[in-house]
């Protein structure tokens, strides 16, 4: 069995303090980045192209190491542990699947991670069926990853993460090339990995998705943050959005727009729209 | 920078299309091809660099490659793409001097490597015997050609060929054999 | 071994508005020339030529440290290694049991790893001051076959969009526990097969598209096709090529027919 993560949210989780970041050609792609992620928490972090998303989870599992500041994993230093390590606790899944699927099959990829860290043949098998179960793919478990559709092959990428069980997920723009349906069925099963206790950290530029799940969002512009906070109040913040060229869903900007009739500015979804409505005016 | 040189000449009154003489080129499928394995040799001969502790050299795993492009794609695309490729992976590396002769010699382990593969229709002992026979003549084209045409020395191609060439040449091998062994099970290959 | 996959810099030079053509024939005639020398002086005197012209490409220090670091280290190893094995000649300066160390051994290894310096940094002058696209054209002006010209300028334009590739293979199996520098060298070696199969697949499904897009811009539909630019020499070009062909038969006459030491 998987030992379910707790959701103690006192627990910190990640902690930067003062983190720059310049790549080996002389791009400064992250400057003095401090933030604090506690266990439990569903993070999104959003921002431009080439803003220093993927740099910053980069950064958390290892991959990349601080020219600056410093990293804490679960209270302990990062520097002084290896990608794999880390991995054990951070799992950072990549924005192409096709970068890591190499496996005949699924069962065999998803298992590739246990397997590396020196899990025993049974127990990895487990986490594989557990993990395959929780992305809702089992019955593809003998199937070439090769043959399955760009939504079939994210979620067996995140399971291939969820294998090793992290109690921290990075998801770098999982639903890039999805359609709207295979978008908010992988959504859902995200917030099901964050209800049973794991912290999430959604990547993206889709500030929808960040309304609708997030509790809180981090706004990067040029390698800094510009804004922490909870979702609500970013959104509420235009000025700022615009700054980092995000545009907020169009249900909040509509919100916005007709603010003066007595609506609230900072309605984040559809349902909080109708509500809204509904309250001012009386449902008929 | 070669503007000079270069301006576009008055355009030029052309036959129709169906009277032009029509090009004899290779498919657009094999210039695609082709082009992609050239530029996916040189990418991993600079990029996979394995160091190789006992004599403190390196090693890179571009012969992977050209072993592929042989034994799935036939001995044409092995000697091109894998001699251009290495050839291409040398000059970028600061080894331009030696360009010709890889050129020749990964060409050569190519053009042996598919033409024996495809021999006895193909089995499994086809390919292990072409790759044993290419390779060897890679190594001995090195040895050679480091000793007549650059006079490094028999010392230096003596080290070369033993540290760096020979495990070079096992481990693509081993490698090669099974990439194409697995690109032909489970992906679907363009031809 | 990141990061420099052009060696091209933009600079507006000499040998930057030089046909690429007589760029690619300096390359061939002074390598020949290296091979034709076989005395120091002139050697050395050589390898200063080419690395002035060098410095008057205005390449960036990176590349050019870049490009020339293998070189340097070959040229000791030739230095050092040539004397081990190369027992002729008196006087003898050093033995040890069978090996010794004589003098003109060591005159002849410093000749041969100067004639590879040559070899090695000439070519340096035509890649710091041509684009791949001149390269190219330049190629197929000089007879190369137009669908692999094509097929080199393809590959060219994709090497570094997969050594990119190739880098973010690695990284996502890394972040899988996968480690790529430890253990033995075939455990090395076997773990790179979780990178080699994406990029191959990778490389495939590239492969596919670029067909497509050649089939629908027409490639192949006939042969007489025409050039947006056009590659000209110019009276500068013809000069030049003037005195590379004779920096290169001046001495092989010297040496061929009048018995000359070069
Ligand atoms: N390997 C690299 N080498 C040099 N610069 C890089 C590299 N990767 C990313 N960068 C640069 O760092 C900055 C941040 O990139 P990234 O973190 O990928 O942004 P995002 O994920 O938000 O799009 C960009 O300016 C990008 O060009
Ligand atoms: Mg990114």
């Amino acid at each position: 069995m998987i030992p379910k993560p707790g959701a103690d949210r006192s627990k910190r989780m990640i902690e930067m303090d003062n983190v720059g970041f310049t790549y080996e050609a002389g791009v400064e792609a992250l400057r003095s980045v401090s933030l604090k992620i506690s266990s439990g928490e569903f993070l999104a972090i959003v921002g431009g192209n080439g803003s220093g998303k993927t740099t910053l989870a980069k950064l958390m599992n290892g991959l990349l190491r601080p020219s600056s500041g410093s990293i804490k994993i679960s209270g302990a230093p990062a520097e002084s542990q290896s990608i794999a390590e880390l991995s054990k606790t951070v799992g950072y899944c990549f924005q192409n699947p096709d970068h890591q699927l190499f496996c005949t099959s699924v069962e065999d990829e998803v298992m590739f991670g246990p397997k590396n860290l020196g899990i025993g043949l049974e127990e990895s098998r487990e986490r594989m069926e557990r993990a395959l179960s929780l992305m809702g793919i089992f019955s593809l478990k003998t199937m070439s990853p090769f043959s399955l559709s760009l939504s079939e092959r994210r979620r067996v990428t995140i399971a291939s993460i969820l294998a090793m069980t992290p109690q921290v997920m990075i998801l770098d723009e999982p639903t890039t090339g999805l359609d709207a349906d295979e978008s908010s069925e992988l959504m859902a099963l995200i917030r099901k990995l964050n209800a049973d206790g794991r912290t999430i950290i959604l990547i993206t530029h889709e500030m929808k998705l960040v309304a609708e799940h997030a509790d809180r969002v981090i706004i990067l512009s040029d390698g800094h943050i510009l804004l922490d906070s909870d979702v609500r109040g970013a959104f509420s913040d235009l000025e700022i959005l615009k700054a980092s060229r995000l545009l907020p869903p169009p249900v909040t900007l509509l919100a916005s727009r007709i603010s003066s009739i007595g609506i609230s500015r900072d309605l984040l979804t559809s349902d909080e729209f109708v509500f809204e409505l509904s309250r001012r005016y009386g449902s008929r | 920078m070669t503007e000079d040189h270069s301006q576009g000449g008055p355009p030029v009154a052309q036959p129709p299309l169906a009277q032009a003489p029509q090009a004899n080129f290779v498919s657009p499928k094999t210039v695609a091809i082709y082009g992609v394995l050239t530029a996916l040799t040189a990418a991993i001969t600079i990029i996979t660099v394995i160091p190789f502790p006992p004599t403190k050299g390196y090693f890179n795993l571009g012969e992977a490659m050209v072993f592929f492009s042989a034994l799935i794609f036939g001995w044409r695309a092995g000697a091109i793409c894998g001699g251009v490729g290495s050839a291409i992976a040398d000059v970028i590396i600061g080894y331009g001097y030696f360009a010709p002769i890889t050129l020749t010699a990964k060409g050569v382990e190519g053009l042996v490597t598919g033409t024996i593969a495809r021999l006895n229709g193909g089995k499994k002992w086809s390919s292990v015997l072409g790759i044993f026979c290419g390779g060897s003549c890679m190594v001995s084209i090195y040895f050679l050609a480091e000793v007549i045409i650059l006079d490094t020395g028999i010392g230096y191609a003596l080290s070369e060929m033993l540290t760096v060439n020979i495990p070079q040449v096992a481990i693509g091998g081993t490698l090669g054999f099974v990439l194409a062994h697995y690109v032909r099970k489970s992906i679907r290959l363009p031809k | 071994m990141k990061g420099v996959f052009d060696l091209y810099t933009a600079r507006d030079t000499f040998l930057h508005r030089l046909d690429p053509r007589v760029k690619i024939l300096a390359v061939l005639f002074l390598s020949l020339l290296g091979f034709i020398m076989t005395n120091l002086i002139p050697l050395f005197t050589l390898l200063c030529f080419i690395i002035l012209l060098l410095y008057l490409t205005r390449s960036t220090f990176s590349k050019a440290y870049f490009a020339l670091k293998f070189v340097l280290r070959l040229m000791v190893l030739i230095t050092v290694l040539w004397p081990l094995f190369d027992q002729s000649g008196t006087p003898v300066l050093a033995a040890l049991g069978p090996i010794k160390i004589t003098e003109p051994a060591i005159w002849r290894g410093l000749t041969s790893a100067i004639r590879i310096g040559c070899l090695a940094t000439v070519w340096y002058i035509l890649m710091f001051t041509t684009t791949q696209r001149d390269l190219v054209r330049a190629l197929v002006k000089m007879g190369l076959r137009y669908d692999f010209g094509l097929a080199l300028a393809i590959s060219l334009r994709f090497i570094p969009t997969f050594g990119f590739t190739i880098e973010s293979i690695k990284d996502a199996q890394r972040a899988r526990g996968l480690e790529f520098d430890k253990g033995s060298i075939i455990r090395r070696s076997k773990n790179y097969i979780a990178v080699l199969i994406p990029a191959v697949v990778y490389a495939l499904r590239t492969a596919e598209t670029l067909s497509l897009s050649l089939q629908s811009r027409a490639y192949g539909a006939r042969k007489d096709r025409t050039y947006m630019r056009e590659i000209r020499m110019r009276s500068s070009d013809l000069v030049s090529l003037v005195i590379v062909v004779l920096l290169f038969a001046i001495p092989a006459v010297a040496k061929f027919v009048f018995g000359a030491a070069i």
